[in-house]
C-alpha cells in the first residue's frame, strides 16, 4: 500500500474520532475488510500493544501502520496521530481572547469542575482493572498523597511505582 | 512571567507525555501538577481551556492538549515542540512493543510494573481533580464548585453522559450561576 494512502486512510480514521479507541471502527473497515492490509489478530495485537507501553491508547495506530507497512508505516500511523491536534489552536485562540469576559471566566470555571469530575469518573474503570490487592492499593494511595500533600517530582511516582511492582512480582 | 525556554518546554513534554500510563487522561493529570501546581507555567482557567477543548478537537484528545499548552507557552513553535516530545518516544516504544508482544505478555515481572504503574496513574488523576478543585473551593464559592464537580461526577457514572455533554453543561451552569473568583489572566501568549 502507497505511504501517503495509508497516511490519508489513518488520518481520515483519527480525524473523525473524539477520544483514544473510537476511531477503531473505521480503520477495521478501511483496513481489514475494503482493502485487506491487516487482520483482525493484527488489530487486536495493535490495540493491546499501545495499551501496553506509556503514552494515550490511540498510540496504536502507530502499530497499525507498522503491521501496514514496516517502520514507515509507522511514521505514517504518527503522523496521522499528530496532525489533528492542531486543530485546538485556533479554538484556543478565539476562546483565550474573549476570556476577560465574566460569563466565560464563569464558564471556564465551570468547566474546570467537571473536568475534576471527569478525572474522578475515568480513574473507576482504571481502578477496577488495577487495584486488585493491598499492594496496588498502596501504590494509588501513596501516589495520591504524594502528588498532593508534597513538590515530589512525578517521575519518582512513576519510577518507585514500577519498582514497587517488580519487587511484589519477584516476592 | 519569563517565557519557558524551547529546552525546558521539549523536556517536561518529553518526560510527562512519555513516563504515564494508563491513555490520556493521567497524562493531562500530572500536566496538571507539573504545569499549574509546580511550576505555575500555566493557570488554573488555562489548564481547564486547554482539557476541555481537546475533548471537543478531532482525534487523540491528549495531544490536542499538549498542542494547546504548547501554543499557550510559547505560540506555535511551542506547539510543534511540545505534540512530537510528548509522542515520538512512546511512539517508538509501541513499535517495539508490536514486534515483541507475545514475548512479553509471557513475562510475569514486565506485568507486574505495567499493573503498579497503572495503579499510580488511578492516584495521579484522583490527585489531579482534587488540585484542580481545593484553590477555588474557597468562602463564597465552596457550594459552587462543588456543586458543579459532584453533578459532573455523577451525570457521568450515574448516568453514563458523554464527556463533551458533561463538559457542555459545566460550562453553560458556570456561566449562569454567578462568578465569584477572583480576577485571572488568560490571555494569549507574549
Amino acid at each position: 500500500m502507497n505511504l501517503l494512502v495509508l497516511y490519508l486512510l489513518l488520518l481520515k480514521a483519527t480525524v473523525t474520532s473524539f477520544s483514544g479507541l473510537t476511531s477503531l471502527p473505521v480503520i477495521h473497515h478501511d483496513l481489514v475488510v475494503e482493502r485487506g492490509v491487516l487482520t483482525d489478530r493484527e488489530l487486536n495485537a495493535a490495540v493491546a500493544a499501545g495499551r501496553a507501553g506509556p503514552g494515550p491508547y490511540g498510540l496504536y495506530v502507530v502499530s497499525v501502520g507498522y503491521f501496514v507497512r514496516g517502520v514507515p508505516g509507522a511514521v505514517m500511523g504518527m503522523l496521522a496521530l499528530i496532525t489533528p491536534a492542531f486543530l485546538i489552536i485556533p479554538m484556543a485562540r478565539y476562546l483565550g481572547g474573549k476570556a476577560g469576559q465574566p460569563r466565560i471566566r464563569g464558564a471556564i470555571e465551570g468547566v474546570m469542575a467537571a473536568a475534576a469530575g471527569l478525572l474522578v469518573a475515568s480513574t473507576l474503570p482504571l481502578a477496577r482493572a488495577s487495584v486488585s490487592d493491598a499492594v496496588s492499593g498502596g501504590i494509588a494511595l501513596v501516589s495520591f498523597v504524594l502528588l498532593t500533600a508534597t513538590r515530589l517530582d512525578i517521575g519518582w511516582v512513576m519510577l518507585g511505582a514500577a519498582g514497587a511492582g517488580l519487587l511484589a512480582a519477584v516476592l | 512571567m519569563p517565557a519557558v525556554s524551547f529546552r525546558e518546554l521539549g523536556w517536561i513534554f518529553l518526560r510527562i507525555g512519555n513516563l504515564t500510563y494508563g491513555g490520556g487522561d493521567p497524562i493531562m493529570a500530572a500536566f496538571q501538577r507539573e504545569l499549574v501546581a509546580r511550576r505555575r507555567w500555566l493557570t488554573a482557567e488555562r489548564y481547564a481551556l486547554a482539557f476541555a477543548l481537546a475533548r471537543v478537537t478531532p482525534g487523540t484528545n491528549v495531544l490536542a492538549f499538549c498542542a494547546a499548552v504548547g501554543w499557550f507557552l510559547r505560540g506555535w513553535p511551542g506547539a510543534l515542540v511540545a505534540v512530537p516530545a510528548a509522542t515520538v518516544p512512546s511512539g517508538a516504544l509501541v513499535i517495539a512493543l508490536t514486534a515483541l508482544y507475545e514475548e512479553l505478555q509471557a513475562m510475569r515481572l514486565a506485568a507486574g510494573a505495567i499493573g503498579s504503574l497503572l495503579a499510580a496513574a488511578v492516584g495521579m488523576m484522583l490527585a489531579a481533580a482534587w488540585n484542580l478543585l481545593r484553590p477555588r473551593l474557597v468562602a463564597g464559592n465552596r457550594l459552587r464548585i462543588a456543586v458543579l464537580a459532584v453533578g459532573a461526577l455523577v451525570l457521568l457514572v450515574g448516568f453514563s453522559s458523554s464527556p463533551l455533554l458533561v463538559l457542555g453543561l459545566g460550562a453553560l451552569a458556570g456561566a449562569l450561576w454567578g462568578v465569584p473568583s477572583p480576577e485571572r489572566e488568560l490571555r494569549e501568549p507574549a
